[in-house]
């Protein structure tokens, strides 16, 4: 394609190692993963227009963190900067947005997340409805479990499927220098576990991660400056489902995902490797067939969100993954995905293509 | 240093006293009566009701319905290990339960007694409170049960009427979390260097800036600094900027008087230490420009152990304040282009 002054490109990713538990802090993480990136780009932070993160101070449980990681980009002068309380893909989404005024050309989106600090099976009870779920604790684990056990009882899926997409992911992340849990395994090994929640046992459920990613982002012919390749955003949408799982029509689907599916143009054309954010493992599979991918699409060749789940970095990573198929691996069509919320309350697709 | 702290405990507490507006007001009083209600709106019975129609974001109404206080299981899962933050303290079912007259599921707690007890399309009922301990919470519902009769709930899909005013507006909520964060080597150093009775800052190499608390990297060249980077600082230095708090008793709060607290540019450096307090003079008496120096508090009784990676610069029971020298106010102009 030949880029217009419109199209906008990601140029350059950076991700920390991932660490179980990490003795840094965020600004840490923040600092690491945005100098990788710029060094990879080979630009100045000067020439960055716009910088915008994703993190959530509850989950390192320091009030303003968001601030205190602004230390990491270096602001006198003063730059123009943004946070959002969302995983950083959507950080890349309001940077893409930005791009579009046309009056700057390079931007930085950051995802950093500092999750060992807080327990998962309490934490995510504040993110959920007020009155009628955090009363009660109701988990993040839960509520996946019930979305699970739905899918089951459905028909579409069974719990060997759940553990197939384990078997799968983790054995992709071997060849992930950034995979945290990676590995052969057999389907009957992992089914042999207990539950946590039930239908859901350990390996279901996304690994603990403190880990922060970095993208570049720049806009028409600027893109060629610093990198070879562009990934070209082609196509980025973004939906939301009501906040109670109770009052979706079906929860073994996600209606917002084929909408931002449709919206990004996922069926224009064949997609080679999809990058998908499932938290959960069994949500793959909502998610991929959300999406309308098949068998000839290669799913999360990354081990995706199961090799690391950093809330606020995972979808990120997502989008880095799947450029970096196109800047550094050949491929000319890619997919990335990023959730939020209870049971893929909201979904984001990103379609990435490349000069052929 | 075995005084240093390696890992720090701390409890996020707070409540909320939550305004419920006029929906979740008429649920929450139907519920301390021990009726539990939905809305009709779209053609289905949402329960427990919206204030809108989830699907077309119309007004939901105020076509209240009757539901429960049976229903029946359509999906479940099984807790077996409870947190602090669970209804019940032992192993428990997470249910989707649609109560009778209901055409949406809530989510409830299920107490079940084992896992092979729960199953899709069980029926259970409601399990209240005693009447006096019910608030309008949903937990007012402590569990449902097994049904003892699977059959229909009496009056279930009838008309509710509200009454014309709510006995409850509002709803209390307390958060409590806990965390456990590690030191960072950055906040590690600080920490060691208070109990030798020093501050310490970090020097960077590009723009010669002294950063003190030490941050592990420079904020203005966004680059990172180390353990060679650290210099002695003075513990000697100018108020540039100060508060005076007027304490509100909110949750947590422990001072009761007016109390002030201050930023210090100390000598040399580029960045203030802020949150400092000021010794022996009326909190009114604090002006900018003041010259202080730290009060050490006695080496055998320093205490590291508050020094966390969110009190970055705090002296923690290290440093009992600053004094005043005596020495003549400091210009602005001396510290002003030096403040970050």
């Amino acid at each position: 394609m030949a880029p217009t002054e419109n199209d906008i490109a990601i140029v350059g990713f950076a991700q920390t190692a991932p660490d179980r538990r990490t003795q840094l802090t965020e600004a840490d993480l923040v600092l690491h993963a945005t100098r990788a990136v710029i060094a990879d780009v080979g630009i100045d932070k000067s020439e960055i227009g716009f910088t915008v993160s994703g993190s959530c101070d509850y989950l390192s449980g320091q009030a303003f963190s968001f601030v205190q990681n602004t230390d990491a980009y270096g602001m006198v002068p003063a730059i123009n900067e943004s946070h959002v309380e969302m995983d950083g893909a959507w950080a890349l989404y309001e940077a893409y947005v930005r791009l579009l005024q046309g009056d700057i050309d390079v931007a930085l989106a950051v995802g950093v997340g500092k999750n060992s600090n807080s327990d998962p099976s309490t934490l995510y009870t504040i993110e959920f409805d007020p009155y009628y779920l955090t009363p009660l604790g109701a988990d993040t684990w839960s509520l996946a479990a019930l979305q699970a056990r739905a899918l089951l009882d459905s028909g579409k899926a069974t719990e060997r499927d759940f553990a197939d997409v384990v078997v799968r992911n983790r054995a992709n992340a071997k060849s992930n220098p950034y995979a945290q849990v990676k590995g052969d395994y057999s389907a009957d090994e992992l089914l042999a576990a207990d539950y946590v929640r039930n239908p859901l046992r350990l390996h279901d459920l996304p690994p603990t991660t403190d880990q922060a990613a970095a993208i570049i982002l720049a806009r028409g012919k600027r893109a060629y400056d610093l990198c070879e390749r562009p990934a070209w955003i082609t196509g980025i949408d973004h939906r939301i489902e009501p906040h109670l799982p109770t009052v979706r029509k079906d929860i073994t689907t996600s209606v917002s995902t084929r909408l931002a599916a449709q919206g990004a143009g996922v069926g224009k054309g064949p997609i080679e490797v999809a990058e998908v954010h499932a938290p959960f493992g069994f949500q793959e599979l909502i998610v991929t067939d959300a999406l309308g991918l098949d068998a000839s699409t290669d799913i999360n060749p990354s081990g995706g969100a199961l090799a690391t789940h950093a809330v606020m970095v995972a979808g990120l990573i997502r989008m880095g993954e799947a450029a970096n198929q196109i800047t550094k691996n050949g491929k000319n069509r890619t997919l990335a995905h990023a959730t939020s919320g209870p049971c893929l309350q909201q979904n984001l697709v990103c379609v990435l293509e490349g000069d052929q | 240093m075995a005084d240093t702290v390696q890992e720090f405990v701390f409890n996020l507490t707070f409540p909320f006293s939550r305004t419920l507006g006029s929906t979740l007001s008429t649920f929450a009083s139907a519920l301390a009566q021990g009726q539990i209600i939905g809305v009709r709106t779209g053609g289905r019975v949402i329960a427990p009701p919206l204030e809108y129609d989830p699907e077309t974001a119309a007004d939901a109404g105020t076509e209240w319905v009757r539901v429960g206080p049976k229903g029946t299981v359509s999906s479940w899962t099984w807790v077996p290990e409870p947190t602090n933050l669970h209804p019940l303290d032992h192993a428990f079912g997470f249910a989707f339960i649609t109560l009778d007259g209901a055409d949406t599921p809530m989510i409830h707690a299920v107490d079940a007694g084992s896992e092979s007890a729960m199953s899709v399309g069980m029926r259970v009922e409601a399990k209240f409170k005693a009447p006096a301990d019910c608030v309008g919470r949903i937990d007012d519902i402590i569990a449902f049960v097994p049904a003892a009769d699977p059959s229909p709930s009496e009056g279930a899909g009838e008309p509710y009427d509200a009454p014309e005013e709510n006995d409850i507006t509002e709803m209390d909520a307390f958060c409590d979390l806990t965390y456990i964060d590690n030191a960072s080597p950055t906040t590690t150093m600080w920490a060691k260097a208070l109990m030798e009775g020093r501050l310490i800052g970090q020097k960077c190499p590009q723009c010669a800036r002294t950063i003190v608390g030490p941050r592990g990297m420079c904020s203005v060249c966004a680059i990172e600094l180390d353990e060679s980077h650290v210099i002695d600082v003075p513990d000697r230095g100018v108020v540039s900027n100060f508060t005076v708090v007027t304490p509100v008793q909110y949750h947590g709060q422990t001072e009761t008087e007016p109390f002030v607290r201050c930023s210090i540019m100390l000598d040399g450096a580029d960045a203030v230490i802020a949150q400092q307090e000021i010794l022996d003079i009326p909190a009114n008496d604090v002006r900018v420009g003041m010259r202080v120096e730290c009060v050490w508090a006695p080496a055998s009784e320093r205490s590291v152990a508050d020094i966390d990676n969110r009190s970055r610069g705090s002296g923690g029971d290290a440093i009992l304040g600053w004094r005043l020298t005596g020495e003549p106010d400091e210009p602005a102009e001396l510290y002003l282009d030096r403040m970050m």
